[in-house]
């Protein structure tokens, strides 16, 4: 658990943060989806409860962000830290929690031995594409690939 | 992360598995179902993880700042002698609620949730070898007389009515209360494990880390499900209404919080660097995220109920059906409460006093049974344990007994004779009140919280 700055405060996801994160997504998203919500944390507690965060402001969660380390995926067997999702709640944007967590996360990954941190942006996204390089995260070698059924 | 896995030595390693056979059959049937239910996590094991690289020195009380004990032996007698109760009582809550979940186990109606449990239960399991590993490793002779074999023997052979905490006393009347029990009374396990993580016994603070890990998803375990019945409660397609739920709840919660032990207490397990928070603290804390629990229900229940509600408007309409308005046809006896402190306790402070769920006060027993029969689950007031405790209650006021002579005589089960998992030779023994109090002072007695 970590006091980054007044009032803002950085901490493992837990599952009281359900409907926090479900108010954040729909205020980004415009979507109510609290049943998506429920099983992918679920997914995060039960898989890693360390490595995901969420960031209060005055006690309030604003941010969260949630990933874990996995070997063995897309061929690379070396433990590797993926950033799965984020999200930061508009109103509170500026604050600099995208990045307070990453950092949070990332230190995690560390400890848990992972050498490399990836995750997926979706190119339109100049928002995510530049938060991301900001961090220092660079294009990798591996394209995405996709076939609709 | 650092992690140092071991087991027990063979014999005591063999008992907990024949436990496991009576008290956890469906273990195996997980086992094999692990990759449907759980695919890529790590397969369970069944051994004891020491975290290491944690803190070195002792980080609260007298003896801040020095070294941490690595053996029972380096601590005074009644340092020691309150730890070894703590680790005696966490081993038997650990075994105790796999006993409690697997009555109803089978009812559950959603087979994921179903598995939740069943993944939890077996988590516990660990986590009870894990305190048996801390029981048979060191030697804890300077405060008990019992060899490392009756030590093991003692707490396999406990069965719900002979636990050492209340909680775990109690029979599960369906899977409500699996889900329940998860979401309030593995909350306060949480408390306790994150609290001894800072224990200024080493062994124990590093038993720590992982099972706060594990019991992270016990809590979802528990919230997730009560989630969703709260929305299908509010669609009217289920058969867990929001009144079961809320029952559910004030069964639960009053035994919850007379986990943290006597309000006035805890100090010495502060001193002794045992535990960073009294039992008032932890106990306060643990009350406001049940209110932050119950809330999100609410509001799960509200969207579910009025269409068209966004997150903001959820919110100011749950405060208005609160203080009383009725929104959209949805009034405040509808929603879920947060039963008061006081009410239904047996233990602590506001034990057997006359205080209804939500605070309000009653002149008379016949009047304060009538409201537990509207407020507590049909099937629990068919209970030994509601009967002992009425039978309590009754002494208290009509001044045949104090709240805490009253507290010290609730029944339990006890061994008699014979040490086997599956042994029948329990019965129902009432301790004498005196005798009771003088116990009491000298130490923990059976069903008194530790702490």
């Amino acid at each position: 658990m970590t006091e980054t700055a007044a009032g803002i405060r950085i901490r493992p996801l837990d599952e009281l943060d359900i409907s926090a994160i479900v108010a954040i997504d729909e205020a980004i998203s415009g979507r109510y989806r609290p049943e998506v919500w429920e099983r992918r944390i679920s997914y995060y507690l039960r898989r890693a409860p360390e490595a995901s965060l969420v960031a209060e402001v005055d006690g309030k969660v604003a941010g969260f962000m949630l990933g874990e380390v996995r070997s063995g995926e897309f061929g690379l067997e070396e433990p590797t830290g993926w950033i799965e999702v984020l999200g930061v709640d508009p109103a509170q944007r500026g604050k600099a929690l995208g990045r307070k967590m990453a950092e949070g996360m990332l230190e995690h990954f560390r400890t848990q031995g992972a050498h490399s941190v990836r995750t997926l942006v979706d190119e339109e996204r100049e928002d995510i594409l530049t938060f991301f390089s900001s961090l220092g995260f660079e294009p990798a070698g591996l394209r995405p690939f996709v076939k609709h059924l | 992360m650092n992690v140092k896995t071991s087991t027990l030595p063979k014999p005591f390693h063999q008992a907990v598995l024949r436990w496991k056979e009576v008290f956890l059959p469906d273990y195996d049937f997980l086992l094999e179902n692990w990759d449907k239910h759980f695919p890529n996590d790590s397969e369970f094991q069944l051994c004891a993880y020491r975290e290491l690289g944690m803190c070195s020195e002792i980080e609260c009380g007298d003896l801040k700042g020095k070294p941490k004990f690595q053996k029972a032996g380096e601590m005074i007698p009644e340092q020691a002698h309150h730890l070894f109760g703590a680790i005696r009582a966490q081993a038997s809550t650990e075994f105790g609620s796999i006993q409690q979940h697997r009555l109803t186990l089978a009812r559950a109606q959603e087979e994921e949730e179903q598995f939740w449990i069943l993944r939890m239960m077996a988590e516990e399991l660990r986590h009870g070898y894990q305190m048996l590993h801390l029981l048979v490793e060191d030697d804890w002779s300077s405060v008990s007389k019992e060899s490392a074999s009756d030590l093991i023997e003692d707490v396999l052979s406990m069965n719900t009515g002979s636990h050492l905490l209340g909680a775990f006393n109690i029979d599960f009347d369906s899977f409500v209360d699996n889900v329940v029990f998860c979401a309030l009374i593995d909350r306060v396990g949480k408390y306790q494990l994150a609290m001894q993580k800072i224990s200024a016994y080493k062994p124990m603070a590093e038993s720590m880390p992982q099972m706060l890990r594990e019991e992270a998803f016990h809590l979802a375990a528990g919230v997730v499900p009560m989630r969703r019945w709260a929305t299908a409660a509010a669609r009217g397609e289920t058969f867990v209404t929001m009144e079961v739920l809320q029952k559910a709840i004030n069964k639960w919660l009053p035994r919850g919080l007379e986990m943290f032990g006597d309000e006035r207490g805890g100090g010495t397990n502060v001193r002794f660097g045992l535990k960073p928070m009294k039992n008032a603290e932890a106990q306060a804390q643990f009350y406001q995220e049940v209110e932050k629990l119950v809330r999100d229900l609410n509001l799960r229940y509200l969207r579910a109920r009025i269409a068209d509600l966004t997150h903001a408007g959820s919110e100011e309409a749950l405060d208005r059906v609160l203080a009383g308005e009725t929104v959209a046809g949805v009034r405040r006896e509808d929603l879920l409460y947060v039963p008061a402190m006081e009410f239904f306790r047996r233990r602590g402070v506001p034990a057997f006093r006359l205080v209804g769920a939500q605070g309000e006060t009653f002149a008379t027993v016949a009047e304060y049974l009538q409201h537990l029969i509207r407020t507590l689950p049909e099937a629990y007031r068919a209970s030994r344990d509601f009967k002992d405790y009425v039978e309590g209650l009754t002494a208290v006021e009509e001044g045949r007994m104090t709240a805490e002579q009253a507290a010290g005589r609730m029944p339990a089960l006890r061994r008699v004779a014979g040490a086997c998992p599956c042994s029948k030779s329990v019965r129902w023994m009432v301790d004498d009140p005196a005798a009771v109090t003088a116990v009491s002072a000298a130490g923990p007695a059976v069903g008194q919280p530790v702490a």
